[in-house]
């Protein structure tokens, strides 16, 4: 169960309750299974992909946080908006991005969200899924979120904004005027923090001095609730509650979603900073992917061929990304110094296809 | 120049003889009353910028103002003074002390489909907005397709004895980054069209306010709501034969009464008003350098890496075979703005300043 946090108890550890209630139908839940294992493959294959040398730019992985990514954005509905940063990949995936146009962003392709204009996990879809194409300041998104909220409430429509930052994110400045003036205007906004423990290479306490980050809400007249990011179902549970009161007028919740950075801040760290004990004892105990798996079959919710089923579908859709984003051709050069003002008319028409399938 | 005829402006400027004087309340700021039109139909700066902001937020409902102080108190300068009243305080937001999150509030509600104009109380506060508007409001559309309506806007510039703080010209800083259009008008007609061009427009546009215009400058302006300026148009505010003075904001005005001043002694300077410093007019510009063969680049923003540079390396790449002279800039040095008096006076370009660099150019 979520825990909304009292600032003055003793820190709470994750996962001190073993598992949320289940409010989630079985077809549904089955569902939300794929959604993980198909964010653990692709960020595993990813990462082998660009050890080999054949992925170019950067990657960051989310492995070992989806719990806290499918979880928030399962609990969204379509016209609901998203906010999220570069570690945030499985929560747009979660939110309905196209895993064969997020191929073809990585491999820097016309057929990319960015059309080429930009890499990796820097994607998003407003006009489909309403997610934000990310940037790497942080957490540079928030201020916009609040934004999208603001234009909810001055528009009376019923849709709710949420944004993701982590926990490094919390020590900015905008952290702190994003939510306090969501506080003020009672934006319906839920503002979750993926804690994982550390910004790049330094631990939580070299980036805030209380126990938990949810106790902070307090300061700005909001529930802070602390979850474990390690159960998906834990985490889906508090931020649907977070999301209706949001759509009910009732203004912005934060939500700390506790769990571990398994791999380095991006592809190039070994993040040799990072205790093996704890490392160990995250991937032993709060792995997302593989507590919901067990929890269904051992209620019998699958059986294992049903998951191996579900993992050759995984295969499968990460094979046609593959194929799709290497036939996509690279943009056309001339196209570069375009689309930068709404006038020239570069996103409103369909770009050029002749720039090829090998880059130079 | 545009009109014709000369504009009818009050030119107050001080000379640079004589011992400098402090104004009251020099920045501009304080209780008094935004003002009306004078019987004849004259705005000053201040008005007609103000009913540019009134006639576009009663054409367009998703339109609407947010910022410091702009609506119970009606604005630092009272350009929002009565806004609250007739559009409510769903249309006229006061803020908290926050510009990261004013301009980021401002995106995200213009990519759900409303038209912000974010107020920043100083244009040299926009610096504590920086990120948000060089990496988001700047960069996004590019990358996303996402069309961004938002205005921001601001007082700018010096020659108040308002300091290091109240006084900055913030363009270069955010032209350097591309994907914002800025405006720095420096009449109120003009002040009016473009911002109301500015409102309409589906980029993003940054709109600087000289705030010695605010109060010191008017002159009849166009009463029909559809009257628009274009953004990217620079104007010949004067005509003359023998130097082009190219300059913008506070400076148009210290210029053509250098102008004035120089056509007693024979000297026929044409002055040029860039109205947006990006993208500039470059076209308009080497017209007239075309017909004079000299150039004086005259800016508040700084020389070095400011507006003037910009301006003036184009002249040279692209008039190298008009020109009889060097491309002369007269800007002040990268440093603080000073507030003394004397100190003010001898770091800004004053109207002597403009007349001696113009002589001298002259002589070549």
């Amino acid at each position: 169960m979520a825990t909304e946090v009292d600032p003055t108890a003793a820190p709470s550890s994750p996962a001190e309750t073993p598992g949320a209630g289940r409010t989630l139908s079985d077809d549904v839940l089955v569902e939300m299974l794929h959604m993980l294992k198909l964010c653990r493959y692709f960020d595993e294959r990813m990462e082998a992909l660009y050890r080999q040398g054949r992925l170019p730019g950067a990657i960051y992985s989310g492995r070992g946080q989806e719990g806290t990514h499918v979880g928030v954005a399962w609990a969204l509905r379509d016209d609901d908006s998203l906010f999220p940063t570069h570690r945030d990949l499985s929560a747009q995936l979660a939110k309905g991005l196209d895993l064969k146009r997020v191929m073809a962003q990585f491999w820097a392709r016309i057929d990319g969200y960015t059309r080429g204009r930009d890499g990796n996990s820097h994607i998003g879809d407003w006009a489909g899924t309403r997610t934000f194409t990310v940037m790497s300041h942080l957490p540079i998104a928030y201020p916009v979120a609040a934004g999208a909220a603001l234009a909810y409430k001055l528009k009376g429509e019923p849709n709710v904004a949420l944004a993701i930052c982590g926990d490094g994110a919390t020590s900015n400045g905008r952290w702190h005027e994003s939510l306090n003036t969501s506080a003020i205007f009672r934006l319906p906004v839920v503002w979750v923090v993926n804690n994982n423990q550390f910004a790049y290479s330094a631990p939580n306490p070299l980036e805030f001095p209380t126990p938990t980050i949810a106790e902070r809400a307090v300061a700005y007249g909001m529930p802070g609730v602390r979850v474990d990011g390690g159960n998906v179902l834990e985490v889906y549970e508090a931020t649907r509650d977070a999301v209706e009161r949001a759509r009910a007028g009732e203004g912005p919740t934060l939500i700390e979603s506790v769990s571990l950075r398994w791999r380095g801040h991006a592809g190039h760290d070994p993040a040799k900073y990072m205790p093996d004990e704890l490392l160990q004892k995250y991937m032993a105990d709060h792995d997302p992917v593989r507590n919901l798996e067990d929890r269904m079959l051992h209620e019998g919710v699958v059986t294992s061929e049903q998951i191996d089923e579900i993992a050759k579908r995984v295969e499968a859709e990460f094979e046609e990304g593959y194929e799709y984003a290497l036939a996509s051709p690279f943009p056309e050069p001339d196209d570069a110094t375009k689309g930068l003002w709404v006038d020239d008319g570069y996103w409103t028409s369909e770009p050029g296809r002749g720039g090829g399938t090998e880059a130079g | 120049m545009a009109q014709e005829t000369e504009p009818k402006t009050e030119r107050k400027t001080e000379r640079k003889t004589g011992q400098p004087k402090i104004e009251s309340g020099a920045a501009g700021h304080g209780a008094e009353p935004r003002g009306k039109r004078t019987d004849d139909g004259q705005a000053t700066y201040l008005i007609a910028i103000a009913e540019a902001l009134w006639e576009e937020m009663e054409r367009d409902e998703r339109v609407y103002m947010l910022g410091e102080d702009i609506g119970v108190y009606g604005g630092a300068f009272k350009m929002t003074e009565g806004f609250l009243d007739r559009f409510g305080s769903n249309r006229v937001i006061d803020t908290p002390i926050a510009e990261e999150t004013i301009v980021g509030m401002a995106v995200g509600s213009a990519m759900e489909g409303l038209r912000p104009v974010a107020e920043f109380q100083y244009a040299d506060f926009m610096s504590s907005g920086f990120d948000e508007i060089s990496t988001v409001l700047g960069r996004y559309h590019y990358r996303s397709g996402v069309p961004l309506p938002v205005v921001l806007r601001g007082p700018s510039g010096g020659y108040v004895r308002a300091s290091s703080f109240h006084s900055v010209n913030p363009e270069p800083w955010f032209a350097y980054g591309g994907g914002i259009k800025i405006v720095c008008p420096s009449f109120p007609a003009d002040a009016k069209g473009l911002m109301k061009s500015a409102v309409r427009d589906d980029n993003p546009v940054m709109f600087l306010e000289h705030k010695w215009i605010y109060r010191r400058i008017k002159e009849q302006v166009p009463t029909d709501p559809d009257f628009l300026v274009p953004i990217g148009e620079a104007d010949v505010k004067r005509e003359g034969t023998d130097v082009s003075i190219v300059t913008y904001g506070a400076l148009v005005h210290k210029s053509l009464e250098a102008a004035d001043n120089l056509a007693e002694r024979g000297i026929s300077a044409e002055v040029v008003d860039l109205r947006t410093v990006h993208p500039i007019d470059e076209e308009t510009v080497l017209r007239s350098i075309e017909k004079t063969s000299r150039a004086l680049v005259v800016t508040e923003s700084y020389r070095f890496v400011g507006i003037g540079a910009e301006v003036g390396a184009t002249i040279a790449e692209k008039a190298f075979e008009h020109l009889d002279a060097p491309v002369t800039r007269l800007a002040p040095p990268n440093m603080p703005v000073p507030f003394s008096p004397t100190l003010e006076d001898a770091f800004l370009p004053q109207v002597a300043d403009i007349e001696r660099a113009v002589e001298e150019l002259s002589a070549w």
